[in-house]
């Protein structure tokens, strides 16, 4: 795997980190282009933009922020709202100029949110795809398996390539990485398991496959039962076992080591252990990673 | 012995804990007096999550040790297993619409449950009506929205302010969970609270239902 590098979204400027929270709440614009800054400089490739809820109901905040951030940085933008109204204010706001002309992304878009796609009218623009749910007889699903969420994830690239006018280069598919401190149902494995049934798909060349890190360590401590860095390792974990099957964007913190662990890595083998593992007895051996 | 047993399911020492039931019951022992001792146990584990010293997995594993006292002493119950129908209380909880994330909410239901109530969950993506004319048809004292997503918040303020329509909000208290809720989202949506977690859910009801 060396050489190979992941794409990075950067994630903090979201009111998920305590940090930034603050720093909408004080309507810090500085500290935002700071924290904009910082990203970049560590590696960014996009930067995602999450402002909370205040989103809904403050869309001159939502321009002011997206005007500061482009004041300072030339990365395209990843908008973070499930949302048509917000992201119109987000798409329409975005100066493709101040980021050398490439295209933003919007973030996410799902077959039970696809009237999305009419934002298109606003400006072209990349899109990150939830494969972690579908759309049956017109209701809404969670997937449970990695057949269902490689087959959601071959009908809409199929159909925004055939109906849209995206490239496969457009196309970020979101395999949605769980919480592994409440995975009892396998969707970590899902997830891996989905990876490896698009990347198998020749029709899906060239399409990204991408994953919010950060959810993964969710509720779990900081170190592991050996004092080492448990989330650390849980992330490269994953990573570990993506990578070689096409897993190429993360959705993250820039300037966290996003590497493969080695592959005699004790971290590593409890992980595989855990996400084949379901119900209780996966919480068991999550347990066993920090109590030892 | 009780203390034994509390300490040995709030140290998530299984084998212990089961082993302390079965010889307490097949002793003589009050089967209501395990099942009080799981309330204290499962109220130290509470306390240790929001310490920081557990984490998720202590919760669902404390959970399910509960959850596999109570499968032996509630048939010993006097009047057998119906008689230990004495719920704390009802909750009808739900993730609304728009949003199909469950993995919290079932975390949550099934903390709620292991805390001896009723709880009513009406699932995923739930419409506005099926939330009016659930709480119509059972009046339950609480009611939990749950939603991962941003546009989460706007179905959960459709859905309380179609209850105040209706007329049901004042005899209701409901709380919201999920994603990035907190004060603002709290305020817009004109819940009564927010919960970060599930044992913020059992407070809300113990404070709520202390009858």
């Amino acid at each position: 795997m060396t050489g190979q590098r992941l794409t990075i979204i950067g994630e903090r400027i979201n009111p998920g980190f305590k940090s930034t929270k603050e720093l909408f709440e004080k309507d810090d614009l500085s500290g935002i282009q700071e924290l904009a800054r910082r990203q970049a400089a560590a590696g960014a490739d996009y930067l995602n933009v999450n402002i909370g809820s205040r989103a809904l109901y403050d869309k001159a905040f939502m321009k002011e922020v997206i005007q500061a951030i482009q004041d300072v940085v030339n990365l395209p933008l990843s908008f973070d709202f499930p949302n048509v109204d917000v992201q119109a204010v987000c798409l329409e706001t975005y100066d493709i100029e101040k980021a050398s002309g490439r295209k933003p992304i919007v973030n996410s878009i799902s077959e039970t949110r696809w009237d999305m796609l009419e934002l298109l009218s606003i400006r072209p623009f990349k899109v990150i795809l939830m494969a972690s749910e579908r759309l049956e007889d017109g209701v809404g699903r969670a997937n449970k398996f990695s057949a269902e969420v490689a087959l959601v994830a071959k009908r809409m690239t199929e159909k925004l390539i055939s109906g849209h006018g995206l490239s496969a280069d457009d196309i970020f598919v979101d395999v949605s990485i769980s919480a592994l401190s409440s995975d009892t149902e396998g969707l970590l494995h899902m997830a891996i398991e989905g990876i490896k049934a698009i990347s198998n798909d020749p029709s899906m060349r060239g399409v990204h496959l991408s994953g919010g890190l950060s959810n993964i360590v969710q509720q779990l401590p900081a170190k592991a039962a050996d004092g080492s860095d448990l989330k650390s390792q849980i992330e490269r974990a994953f990573i570990t076992l993506a990578m070689p099957y096409g897993f190429d964007t993360v959705l993250g913190t820039p300037w966290k080591q996003y590497e493969p662990l080695a592959p005699d890595s004790p971290v590593l083998a409890q992980f595989q252990q855990i996400i084949s593992a379901r119900g209780v007895d996966a919480m068991r051996l999550v347990r066993k990673l920090y109590r030892g | 012995m009780l203390e034994e047993l509390v300490r040995a399911i709030a140290d998530m020492e299984e084998e212990l804990a089961l082993q302390l039931v079965r010889d307490f019951v097949s002793g003589g022992g009050d089967p209501q007096q395990v099942l009080d001792a799981c309330r204290d146990a499962m109220d130290l584990v509470g306390k240790r999550f929001e310490a920081g010293e557990y984490f998720l997995p202590e919760l669902m594993l404390a959970g399910d040790l509960l959850e596999q006292i109570s499968a032996i002493v509630k048939p010993l119950l006097v009047g057998g297993p119906q008689a230990s129908v004495k719920t704390a209380g009802t909750v009808l909880i739900g993730t609304v619409h728009g949003d199909l994330h469950d993995i919290g909410k079932n975390i949550v239901v099934f903390m709620l449950e292991v805390s001896g109530y009723n709880v009513i969950d009406l699932g995923i993506d739930v419409p506005v009506e099926d939330f009016v004319d659930k709480v119509r048809e059972l009046k339950p004292p609480v009611l939990a929205l749950s939603g991962f997503l941003t546009l989460a918040f706007d179905s959960m303020k459709e859905t309380i302010d179609a209850l105040s329509d209706a007329g049901l909000r004042d005899s209701l208290k409901i709380m919201i969970g999920g994603g990035q809720v907190d004060e603002a989202v709290r305020s817009y949506t004109n819940a009564d609270a927010f919960g970060l977690n599930a044992m913020d859910a059992v407070s809300l009801c113990r404070q709520w239902l202390a009858a």
